[in-house]
């Protein structure tokens, strides 16, 4: 059985649709790179794999649960799933360490020592274990993404979503989260990535999925797909963005 | 009878002052209560929780803080309740009050991005739990300027109590000015005292603000 299945998946806002009709399944151990055009789904369909969005179609499936069954108990499954955003999300009035531990306190009941003592191990993966008693509006961007990457690691999930996570980054501050990334992958961390990095998607990713208006246009092997890509679209988007 | 305006004029309005206090103590601690659920309910998940809450806020925003405090006391004893001046008070200004409050409380809260509710959620947080450690303590200290704007409305808007009754600061002007015929003087006195309860008020609020900033 698949860790992550989509069959059919269908989102629309009011007259737009945004996912039309999307089937994707992922295996434990995949990393998935999705990408594709502004506007074309890619968010939207890692928003729709945690629960974030209601879908109007299809099913979406977590290691055998229904995530769009109303019967779902979402909290369960985002305990599993986690999810780091473009725009950071950190709790600005919370210390690095109350970031991390909150969820693991407040939904696990974790006693507040041994949330430290994870805070610290899960920022040590991130290299930032100095960090711990800052607040996040004394990192830079960089600083700031590597402890949401930490605060979803502490829930200890079964999958990550990356949505442009170094999108907002100045340029030299992209390396180091795309660092963690790579140790994350090399952990056999099971991962969904939105990403326009395409270099970083050649070698780190096991599978390239292209989205184009709506539907899943073409995915396969990273580099194969990449350097050989079957529809004109994607070949289109590719010269976009390398050149 | 006409005298002169004495010294003891000005302590009996010092003395009137305690009553303005005690019914702002009352209207805003009974205010927050009722503003509190009308906020919470103003953001709850469920729309006809939210349209009722919404009713509430406009028909108390859309009648006169006057008109509640008759009902309370003369309309409830004309149909056979006999009801206290501070029961009648303490009602129709938490009625008054919980409506603004809930109405400043609600914009508070929406003003905390939509993406830190998303981060709660996705950290596997319920919607109470989103509220009590990531929404409300934000939004804490986006209230503190508008709420403690509301709560020098509230002091001043406890003349009206002397309708049903209260000699509080404002009636008790009145009567000395009766007596003494020197509104002038005595209703200058009456606004310094007026002033010299809300003007810490709003420094305490901007120091507040300040440090709550600085401390995050
Ligand atoms: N809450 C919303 N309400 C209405 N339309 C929305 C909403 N969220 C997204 N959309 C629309 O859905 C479409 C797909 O959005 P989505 O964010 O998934 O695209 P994307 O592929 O992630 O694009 P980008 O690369 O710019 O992030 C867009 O046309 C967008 O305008
Ligand atoms: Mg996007």
């Amino acid at each position: 059985m698949s860790l992550v299945d989509l069959r059919d998946v269908v989102k629309r806002y009011g007259p737009l649709t945004v996912l039309d009709g999307v089937s994707l399944s992922v295996e434990k151990g995949e990393i998935i790179a999705i990408i594709g055009r502004s506007g074309s789904g890619k968010s939207t369909l890692l928003r729709c794999v945690n629960g974030l969005e209601p879908i109007q179609g299809g099913a979406v499936t977590f290691a055998g649960t229904v995530v769009n069954d109303p019967g779902t108990d979402l909290r369960k499954l985002r305990q599993q799933v986690g999810i780091v955003f473009q725009s950071f999300n950190l709790f600005p009035h919370l210390s690095v360490e109350r970031n991390i531990t909150l969820a693991p306190t407040v939904v696990k009941g974790m006693d507040r020592r041994a949330a430290r003592e994870l805070a610290r191990t899960v920022l040590r993966k991130v290299g930032l274990e100095e960090k711990i008693d800052a607040y996040p509006d004394r990192l830079s961007g960089g600083q700031q993404q590597r402890v949401a990457i930490a605060r979803s690691l502490a829930m200890s999930p079964q999958l990550m979503l990356f949505d442009e996570i170094t999108s907002a980054l100045d340029p030299e501050l992209v390396g180091e989260v795309l660092k963690v990334l790579e140790e994350m992958a090399a952990d056999g961390m099971t991962m969904m990535l939105v990403t326009h990095e395409m270099g970083f998607a050649r070698k780190v990713a096991s599978r390239v999925v292209f989205m184009h208006q709506g539907k899943v246009w073409e995915q396969g092997p990273a580099a194969q797909t990449l350097a050989r890509p079957r529809t004109p679209e994607l070949e289109t988007f590719l010269s976009a963005v390398l050149h | 009878m006409i005298r002169e305006l004495a010294f003891i004029d000005v302590l009996y309005l010092i003395a009137a002052m305690r009553w303005t206090l005690a019914l702002t103590a009352i209207a805003f601690a009974g205010g927050a209560v009722v503003g509190l659920s009308v906020a919470l309910l103003r953001v709850s998940p469920v729309a006809p929780l939210r349209w009722l809450a919404m009713l509430y806020v406009h028909a108390v925003q859309g009648t006169p803080l006057l008109a509640w405090l008759f009902v309370f006391f003369f309309g409830l004893s004309i149909v056979g309740i006999t009801v206290s001046p501070w029961i009648a008070a303490a009602a129709a200004y938490s009625i008054y009050a919980g409506a603004f409050l809930g109405e400043i409380w609600r914009g508070c809260l929406q003003s905390i991005p939509r993406t830190q509710w998303e981060a709660g959620a996705s950290l596997g947080l319920s919607f109470t739990e989103q509220l009590r450690h990531v929404i409300i303590p934000q939004a804490v200290r986006v209230a503190i300027p508008p709420t403690v704007g509301f709560l020098v409305q509230l002091i001043k808007n406890t003349s009206l109590a002397a309708v049903i009754g209260f000699v509080e600061l404002t009636r008790e002007g009145q009567l000395t000015t009766a007596t003494t015929f020197r509104p002038f003087s005595v209703y200058l006195i009456v606004a310094a005292l007026y002033f010299a309860l809300c003007f810490p008020l709003t420094r305490w609020s901007r120091r507040l603000e300040g440090r709550l900033h600085v401390a995050r």
